[in-house]
Order: structure tokens, then sequence, then C-alpha cells
């Protein structure tokens, strides 16, 4: 037997340990659980380090083409930053990893703004009016979904004279129209979950018959 | 010396921010706008935010995956309750790391190598397993819904629901339940997720300017 069969006997013996919870929590379930938790962490650490940090340290630091002490200490920056936000956890000291917060929900924010605007409310606003062109009912349909949708998760309201606090009539009907929409996009999204995965157990089923039948 | 580092903190994420937001969206049409960026290289000070930022991240990753080992050390060193589980993690962990320097290191040589089939064999099998036990999960979650309260958007879920599931049978006949289907997934349920999607981007440019113009400070505290 060669390692690539072991591997499949143990692929057999760890999906039997994780359908084991099918008849509750037990301890087969858990070992895989820690297992899988541990492998995920090496995997995850190897390819942290082999993708990102030595190409990183290689290109700076450990570079003889480095500009300069400039160059090599830039490559020192991202340690510096995550050793800073280690310090967080420290009442006297914490303050200083605030730098490090900073400068990464800097980027993070500047990243997500460009992104929103760029790859997301541009184009769904322009295939949303080309849909319009190509199919005048559906696409109209499709703007009113979208629209209703919208004026659903807003939660501005007038104060009315008795102190309650009501959004109006006309915002009303529409968010209940948004209401449905999204109740629906969620009723597909969760049939779509639901084959996705009876999809990925009927493949597991077949791979247990075919170790089990040798096939 | 607080209120000196808040003040310190709000001005590295508004300046920073701007700079990465200039480097990432002025081109070369923008008039005046984008002779300062040319003058001033400022799209190349934003690569240099942005590669920081990932290695920091990474660096993060790492410092995260360290606490986790430690974590579990400390149980298996104390005899903690579920010692035992903590210990088949760190050795997972470790052998996973151990294996793959050793056949970095020519040690270990074969192929497809060890840490491949590892991978693909156990780590893989796991994920698909767990994967598939969600199937349960999901249906008796849809079972359960109806049972606390009929109320029109719940009878709307699941009668949405019922026709994507019934619809992917391979019924015969005309396949009216099909046609249903495809005019659900092409008009209301491609508004809901346009409509949602553009919520989230639109919360995302309010959160994101608020932060850059330094009315959201959250990230000092």
């Amino acid at each position: 037997m060669n390692a690539e069969q072991i591997g499949l006997w143990a692929g057999f013996v760890f999906t039997l340990m994780i359908f084991s919870y099918i008849l509750g929590d037990n301890v087969l379930y858990r070992l895989a659980v820690y297992v899988f938790a541990g492998l995920a962490a090496g995997y995850i650490t190897l390819v942290t380090v082999e993708g990102v940090l030595l190409p990183w340290l290689r290109g700076t630091l450990l570079s003889p083409d480095a500009v300069g002490v400039g160059g090599q200490i830039l490559g020192i920056v991202p340690f510096v930053l995550g050793l800073l936000l280690l310090l967080k956890g420290s009442p006297r000291l914490g303050p200083l990893g605030n730098i490090a917060i900073a400068f990464i929900v800097a980027v993070g924010t500047a990243v997500a703004l460009v992104g929103a605007i760029t790859g997301t409310l541009l184009p769904l606003a322009a295939a949303t009016g080309s849909g319009v062109r190509i199919d005048l009912v559906n696409g109209f349909l499709i703007f009113i979904g979208i629209s209703s949708t919208l004026v659903y998760f807003q939660y501005l309201a007038r104060r009315q004279p008795g102190g309650e606090v009501r959004r109006g009539l006309v915002v009303r009907a529409i968010g209940a129209l948004g209401q449905g929409v999204v109740v629906v996009t969620l009723g597909a999204i969760y049939a779509g979950a639901i084959l996705t995965s009876l999809t990925i157990f009927s493949e597991r089923i077949g791979f247990i018959l075919a170790r089990i039948t040798g096939g | 010396m607080r209120r000196l580092g808040a003040v310190i903190t709000s001005a590295l994420v508004i300046g920073i921010g701007l700079l990465t937001v200039a480097g990432l969206v002025v081109g070369g049409d923008l008039g005046w706008l984008s002779a300062i960026v040319e003058a001033f290289r400022i799209r190349d000070i934003s690569g240099i935010f942005l590669q920081l930022a990932a290695i920091t991240a990474a660096t993060t990753i790492l410092i995260g995956i360290l606490n986790l080992l430690a974590v579990h050390l400390r149980r298996v060193g104390r005899r903690e309750k579920g010692w035992a589980y903590s210990l088949l993690l760190v050795i997972s962990a470790l052998g996973v790391i151990i294996l793959a320097v050793l056949e970095r290191a020519g040690v270990l040589a074969g192929e497809p190598p060890l840490t491949t089939i590892l991978f693909e064999s156990v780590q893989v099998s796991i994920e698909s397993a767990l994967a598939g036990l969600v199937l349960f999960a999901l249906v008796y979650g849809a079972y359960r819904l109806m049972r606390r309260g009929v109320t029109w958007p719940k009878l709307l879920f699941v009668l949405a629901l019922l026709v994507m599931l019934l619809a992917a049978l391979p019924l015969p006949g005309p396949g009216l339940l099909a046609s249903v289907r495809d005019w659900l997934m092409a008009v209301p349920v491609s508004a809901g997720a346009r409509g949602i999607l553009l919520g989230i981007a639109l919360a995302t440019v309010v959160t994101g300017v608020r932060v850059l113009i330094g009315l959201d400070r959250s990230y000092r505290e």
C-alpha cells in the first residue's frame, strides 16, 4: 500500500468520523474536527510564509538589490506593525498598537471604498440600465425590485405628534415590496445552499461506497 | 499624552487613507489632479502602502496561529478538560509544517509530495464531509421555520425555496416549474441580490468617507 492509498483510506475514515455527528456530538467527530483545525493551521502557516513573507523578505531585507537602507527598513515595517498589534493586550503600551490599527484601517478603508465604487456600484448600475434597454418589462421589474429593496433597508422615520416614530405610508408600502423581494432572494439562496450541500453529501457517499466496494 | 496619541492616529488614518485613494483612483486624464499624483509619485506610495498592509495582515495571521498553538499547548500542559484534542491539534499543525520543511530540504522525496497527499486526501475529505453535513442543518432549519408562527414573509420564503428545489428535480412534463424558477432567478432574485449588494456598497462608501474625513474614530478605542 503506497502513500496515496493510505491517504485515501485516511480520508475515508475521517469522512465517517465527521458523518458520525448525524447521530449526535461524539468523540470521533471532535477528534476529526481538531485534526482538521490543526491541518488547516499548518497549511495556512505554510502558504503565509512561503507565498507572502519569504518573497517579501527576499525582495527587501535579504535582497542585495534593496534600495539602500530605506529599502531594508521598509522590509522591517510590517513586522514592527505586527508587533505593535501584539501590544494591544497591554493596558500601558496598548495605545502604541493603535498606530498599527490606524495603518490597516486607513489602507483597508481606501481599498474598500474604491472597490465598492468601481467594483459594485458602477457595474451594477450600468447592468441595471442596460437590462432595461434589452428587455423593457423584466428590466423595469428588476429596477423596481432593486429600488424597493434599498427602500426596505432605510430606517429614516418621522416622529408622530404622539411621540411614536413611524415611516410614511408610501415608504412602508414600497418597503413591504422590497421585503418580499429580499425574502424570495434569500429563499432562492437557501435552496441553492441545500442543493450544493446535497451534491457534496452525495459525492461523499459515493466516495465511501467506492472505498468499501473497491471501485 | 493620550490626546496627542489620538490626534496622531487620526492624522495617520486620514493621511494614509487619502493618499491610497488618490493613488488607486486618479488616472492620467484628470488635469491638475493627475499632475499632482504624478509629481509626488502618489501612485508608487499607494502601492507601497498596499504591500505593507498585505504583509502586515500576513504577519497577524502568523501571530494568530502561534497564539492558537500556545493556547492549546497550555491546555495540554495544565491537563485541562479536552487536552487530548488539543494535543492532536498541535501534532497535526506541527506535523504538516515539519513535513513541508523536510520536503523542501530534500530529506523526503516522492511524487506527489506527502504534504499534497495529506492535503488532498485528509484535509479536503474532512472539508467536504463538513460541507455535506450542512445539508442536515439547512433542511432542519427550513422544517423548523414554520413551527414558530406563520407570517407572509415566511410563506414567501418557503414558497421560493420549494419552487427552487422542486424545479431541480428531473420531472417529466412541460417544465412549468423550471420556467417559473428561471423567471424567479432572472427577475426578483436578481433584483434582490443586486439591491443587497448595492446596499452593502453604499454603506461601505458612507462608512469609508466617514473614516477618511475623521468623523468615525472607533479605531482609536
